[in-house]
């Protein structure tokens, strides 16, 4: 049997400003489970930078200084795994790999293993900073390339 | 440069690009001495985090169309609205309004009405976009049509009339498709299949069946009888970019980039604060603080190394002990 809606007691529309907007939840509304977990900032009660500190790294237990596993919160494929391969080029580093543990769940862990030379977070550190030299370089390259293409194209049309 | 100082054999010329063609609409170009993970990831960031507006939320004054009211508001959102200059927008969620405002939000609104016998078409050109919002070319509808009008809304009978007032919202695509700045993203590499990533399905001859890529002209080809490399890796990426007509397709690789160095930054700043990496519930100590007779222990987590990992929650099989490394590694781990 076709479901039937039921009929309430809103005769007319609710205005635009009383609906919630849609796909962007309240900041009360977030995920209760990862606000309790990660929000609080380690509770440490400095609520002096609330927003945007929310700490999205986190060790997972069992790590010792060159070996750690890292738990990446709202990341996934486009960071891991370029991380994993920078890191990876790190001759400090013995080990690296990287996985998304649950496909529901929007978290990515990294696990990081290094010679005596240097630590784990510090090789983690390192493959970050790497990463957006990396970028730098691409971006730079790209943009270079974009100016000599339409300059290029500018003095054939001439 | 840091990385370049490392053995990368041919990556060690460094990363390079070359644009084989470029419009307003697609850009066409070459990324070479990358690795694959990276090239990936530029493509993954372009399509899924650079943020565009969108229409995200529509009230209905009127609509007596033949489509239902749900059906238009999807549609709505499809429509590109300029995304240029984003920049000094601020997600609505972000905003400090709490809701929507001048600053976060662009309002369009449509009022039309059948009156001829002629078939009334509505087209995205017909919204008349309010002037309260970051700039004055945020959120206009992208036309590009030789007649002007934009794409085609709804069409109206005589007597039908569509009222809308629609808001248009900063987002990326990773939360919905609509916040895309691409309409197509090509990413091909090796077109000879020299490293065999593809396994060609064939009824005889897959070399007669499949048609090569027009990149294929721009590798050698695989000499006869030539041994398999097992070292070898894919090193030339060919993109082609094509854009929605909300951000120039040249502006919408600049800015996946800095998407993704903007989140990379964000990461080095909170790994910064040393303290927070390891505040976190249960977390275990700062592994660089720690003594060197230190146990890894807290809250009853067993260490990963101690108990052959069948104790952990976290730990336990699933370190990378308990993983074979060729899987991770190797090329098969991208998606
Ligand atoms: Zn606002």
């Amino acid at each position: 049997m076709p479901s039937r809606t039921k009929k309430t007691e809103q005769p007319e529309d609710a205005s635009m400003e009383d609906v919630p907007t849609s796909a962007q939840p309240d900041q009360e509304t977030g995920d209760a489970m990862q606000e309790d977990e990660f929000a609080e900032n380690g509770g440490s009660g400095n609520g002096e930078e609330e927003e945007d500190t929310v700490q999205r790294v986190r060790i997972l237990p069992g790590s010792s200084p060159t070996a750690a596993s890292f738990e990446f919160l709202e990341e996934g494929h486009t960071l891991g795994n370029a991380l994993r391969y920078i890191i990876m080029k790190n001759p400090d580093v013995e080990f690296c790999a990287y996985s998304i543990p649950h496909p529901s769940e929007a978290k990515m862990n990294i696990r990081i293993q290094t010679y005596d030379t240097t630590t784990a977070t510090a090789a983690l550190a390192k493959g970050l900073k790497d990463l957006e030299d990396l970028c730098d370089v691409v971006a730079d390259k790209f943009w270079t390339e974009r100016n000599r293409f339409t300059e290029a194209g500018r003095m054939e049309s001439d | 440069m840091d990385y370049d100082a490392m053995d990368m054999d041919t990556e060690a010329l460094g990363p390079a690009v070359k644009i084989s063609e470029a419009d307003s609409t697609h850009v066409n170009f070459e990324l070479s001495n990358v690795d694959l993970s990276f090239a990936n990831s530029l493509r993954r960031i372009i399509q899924a985090e650079v943020p565009t507006v969108a229409i995200d939320l529509v009230e209905f004054m009127a609509n007596t169309s033949v489509l239902a009211d749900e059906f238009i508001a999807h549609r709505l959102g499809l429509i590109p609205l300029d995304s240029r200059n984003i920049k000094d927008m601020p997600m609505a969620r972000d905003c400090d309004c709490g809701g929507h405002c001048d600053k976060c939000t662009v309002i369009l609104t449509l009022h039309a009405k059948c009156l001829g016998d002629e078939i009334m078409n509505v087209h995205a050109s017909d919204f008349s976009v309010s002037s309260a919002r970051p700039n004055q070319t945020v959120g206009n509808p992208i036309i590009t049509d030789p007649e002007g009008l934009g794409p085609l809304i709804c069409k109206l009978r005589k007597g039908q009339e569509l009222h809308i007032e629609c808001m248009a919202k900063k987002g990326i695509a990773k939360e919905h498709a609509k916040w895309m700045p691409t309409s197509a993203v090509g990413f091909e590499y090796d077109p000879h299949n020299k490293l065999h990533h593809l396994d060609l399905w064939y009824e005889t001859d897959a070399e007669a069946e499949w048609p090569k890529s027009k990149y294929a002209d721009w590798e050698d080809p695989p000499q006869e009888g030539e041994p398999f490399d097992y070292d070898a890796v894919p090193n030339r990426f060919y993109f082609e970019v094509e854009s929605a007509g909300n951000i120039d397709p040249d502006a919408i690789i600049q800015l996946g980039i800095s998407e993704l160095q903007q989140k990379l930054a964000k990461l080095i700043t909170g790994l910064g604060e040393k303290s927070n990496i390891d505040d976190q519930y249960d977390g275990p100590q700062s592994p660089g603080a720690m003594d060197d007779g230190a146990m890894y222990q807290n809250d009853g987590y067993q260490t990963a190394y101690g108990n052959g990992g069948a104790q952990s929650a976290w730990g336990g099989g699933a370190t990378a002990y308990g993983t074979t490394p060729y899987g991770n590694s190797g090329q098969g781990g991208w998606s």
